[in-house]
């Protein structure tokens, strides 16, 4: 049927009335199929309409024009927290916000949510304008980035077990941290809520949407390998996670008996950090209870806070 | 006598999961042969965590690897452990590379098994197709295969599902055709997968599949290096059984598309004789009806035909499935299931976490009300609408605006 109609179509938003008139229907003599699902006319009149208009893209906020000299690095935090170079809250993001430290690139916060990325996640980074792409770099590149700036070593070639014990942050430690933040309702409440949902909107209802999407998302994450979310099978994989990156670490300061903190250090400081921190307020700190049976993971959290984040 | 329930065999393998293979190599190597049963009972149902492998001890259920290893030890006080030689940095290598065979092995299998058309199609499907009874046999392998897609979506392969591409391709096609009335900036573009990107048969996903098996295989191989088991050269640990699993079905199935065996065969050689090695010590040759009809001779395996299928079971199986295709029956048996494991006596469970786990099943339950209502009052809103402008009553109203209508109307599914 459509093809029937090719050449009237370029017509058809100019001139309304045509169609209402029976005398124009098309000739073919179709049943009458679509009485009851078929588009009511003010919602076709509208449609007919498409594009309405088209606007050019706003101009950039004056306010950002002050910061464009340096690399600004977009993560979840709040204003004060930015301002004093505080430690982000979302693991992710202090991974590699500690990480630029490490390697000594110079950056600044800026406080941000995911409804404001490129790519949908946080965090990304928005290069000075004086290098020489100035489009922004997503999380999965920025190792690459930050290796191209400073000529910093490409830490995964150190040692086989780098991608392997990796593997325990990502997966063994992330699916209990999804569970403890967002799926245990007391620290929901208590921690997430505060964190990501009433720092994003003042709006009520957007807020209960919020929260019911980031424990669904929560759910279907760790749903994704069983039907059935067994806590105390998350809590004791954990358990053993922490006591082989402790036993990874040993005596060393950091991790891989190197000199200086590495990307891997970023990794576990980005999650020991967050479980240990008092600010948090944890209702129930399953993980902290865990993680303090390992008294190198502690002090290598600590090291890291004095040494990169001035102890605050 | 302790029964292990299981996925049945499959590629003269005992079973076609990683995880029950890797826990019937775990039993061959612990536990005396006459102290356990195998079982390829093939229904997850069975279990009440609706997961297998499951392990039956009278009345108790234990079910996926970890747990059953645990339970095994508490069991035999010790007894029938494999782990008790290891000292500080074996264990946390086995920590450590179970958790990434898990992470990185369970992607890659998905992609070979379900993702690949040629695979699925061809040989995974009629291998569930002769160890799963009707009607499971057509209910659970699609759902096997979703899951799968679910799990691998962030890599980028879908382009392996060559079915899939063909039906985008059609829908592109009615697309275009409506192009015409469509106004530009309102047709999606399709997704860019890798494979668009290069052409669209499947050896150009050559790139990106060769890196994912490399960083699979390549620190096994090296943690492996020239001994006997992976971590010692005396004996096997839980991460052998693990590694085994993965890697049998990796290496063993003969499969239409065999990019998974191809990469380990090149690869990582040395995994190869270990793989060969192992499942003869463990498992022999299985055919499928070794599980059915077993005879004791000719098995490694202690075999026990699983119970046959009856009329209140196919019943139950076929409501089951009709209620989790159900969106919001779905979420209350979700609840249900998750607040009877917090309030069996025998669950094993602390009261802390009893209550966590009935609090976030409480919460559940508020979210599903929250959808029925919302759902409830969208339903309502449209009808009214309807009703308001008049779409249900007057038949003649509708002739007469029908001619514009209808093509406007067929636009628009054309976009959605």
């Amino acid at each position: 049927m459509p093809d029937c109609h090719n050449g009237q179509a370029p017509e058809r938003p100019t001139d309304d009335q045509d169609e209402i008139d029976p005398t124009q229907a098309p000739a073919v003599s179709s049943p009458p199929v679509r009485q009851l699902f078929s588009v009511p006319t003010p919602i076709k009149r509208i449609f007919d309409r498409f594009p309405l208009v088209i606007y050019p893209p706003n101009e950039l906020p004056t306010r950002l024009a002050p910061h464009a000299r340096c690399n600004r690095l977009f993560v979840f935090l709040d204003i004060a927290g930015a301002r004093q170079r505080k430690p982000s809250f979302n693991p992710q993001c202090l991974r590699w916000q500690a990480y630029l430290k490490f390697v000594g690139i110079d950056f600044e916060l800026v406080p941000s949510t995911n409804h404001a990325s490129p790519s949908g996640a946080l965090p990304y980074l928005l290069p000075a304008p004086s290098v020489e792409s100035p489009l922004p770099i997503p999380a999965h590149k920025l190792q690459k980035w930050a290796i191209e700036q400073v000529h910093c070593e490409e830490e995964q070639q150190i040692s086989v077990r780098f991608d392997v014990y990796a593997s325990l942050l990502d997966h063994r430690i992330r699916n209990a941290w999804l569970y403890q933040l967002y799926l245990d309702n007391d620290n929901f409440n208590a921690v997430a809520r505060r964190l990501y949902v009433n720092f994003a909107t003042s709006s009520t209802i957007v807020r209960a949407a919020l929260a019911i999407q980031l424990q669904q998302a929560a759910r279907d994450e760790l749903r994704k390998y069983s039907d059935y979310i067994d806590v105390n099978d998350l809590e004791a994989e954990a358990g053993n996670a922490f006591e082989a990156l402790s036993i990874l670490l040993g005596s060393a300061t950091y991790f891989f008996d190197r000199g200086k903190p590495g990307f891997f250090d970023a990794s576990v400081f980005a999650y020991t950090h967050l479980i240990l921190e008092e600010n948090m307020m944890w209702k129930h700190n399953r993980l902290g209870q865990l993680l303090r049976r390992h008294e190198n993971l502690v002090q290598h959290r600590e090291r890291i806070l004095e040494d990169y984040f001035g102890n605050r | 006598m302790l029964e292990l329930h299981v996925w049945g065999p499959a590629f003269f393998l005992p079973s076609i999961d990683p995880q029950c293979l890797a826990t019937i190599a775990y039993f061959v190597q612990a536990v005396p042969k006459e102290a356990w049963v195998l079982v390829a009972s093939s229904d997850p149902s069975l279990s009440p965590t609706n997961e297998l492998p499951a392990l039956k001890n009278g009345e108790t259920w234990v079910s996926r690897f970890r747990n059953i290893v645990d339970y095994l030890w508490q069991y035999s006080n010790g007894e029938w452990g494999l782990d008790r030689s290891l000292d500080g940095l074996e264990k946390a290598d086995k920590a450590a590379f179970s958790a990434f065979i898990e992470a990185k092995g369970q992607p890659l299998l998905d992609l070979s098994f379900y993702v690949s058309s040629q695979n699925y199609y061809g040989k995974i499907s009629p291998a569930y197709g002769t160890i799963l009874q009707w009607p499971n046999q057509w209910i659970i392998p699609p759902k096997l295969r979703n899951a799968a897609k679910a799990r691998t979506e962030h890599l980028g392969l879908s382009s392996l599902d060559l079915q899939a591409i063909e039906e985008q391709r059609s829908r592109e096609h009615s697309a275009a055709v409506a192009a015409g009335k469509i106004p530009k900036n309102l047709i999606q573009r399709p997704q860019d997968t890798v494979s668009s990107l290069l052409g669209k048969t499947p050896q150009q996903n050559k790139f990106k599949l060769d890196a994912l098996t490399a960083e699979f295989f390549e620190p096994l191989q090296e943690l492996l290096g020239h001994k006997t088991y992976f971590l010692s050269d005396k004996c096997p640990s839980t991460l052998d059984c693990l590694a085994l699993g993965y890697l049998s079905l990796s290496y063993i199935p003969d499969l239409p598309y065999p990019w998974l065996r191809e990469s380990l065969q090149t690869k990582a050689p040395r995994l190869v004789l270990y793989v060969e090695g192992m499942r003869r010590k463990c498992f022999g040759l299985v055919g499928v009806s070794d599980s059915f009809s077993p005879s004791p001779n000719t098995s490694l395996l202690p075999w026990r035909p699983p119970e046959g299928v009856t009329i209140s079971r196919i019943g139950s199986t076929l409501v089951n499935t009709l209620a989790d295709a159900t969106p919001i029956l779905r979420d209350i048996r979700m609840n249900n299931r998750l607040q009877e494991v917090a309030k069996s006596s025998d669950s094993g469970l602390s009261p802390q976490e009893k209550r966590a786990i009935s609090s976030f099943a409480e919460a559940r339950k508020l979210d599903t009300y929250i959808s029925v209502a919302t759902a409830i009052t969208i339903v309502g809103a449209f009808f009214g609408y309807m009703f308001h402008e008049g779409l249900i009553v007057a038949k003649s109203d509708v002739d007469k605006e029908r001619g514009g209508e209808a093509e406007v109307a067929l636009n628009i599914e054309d976009i959605i």
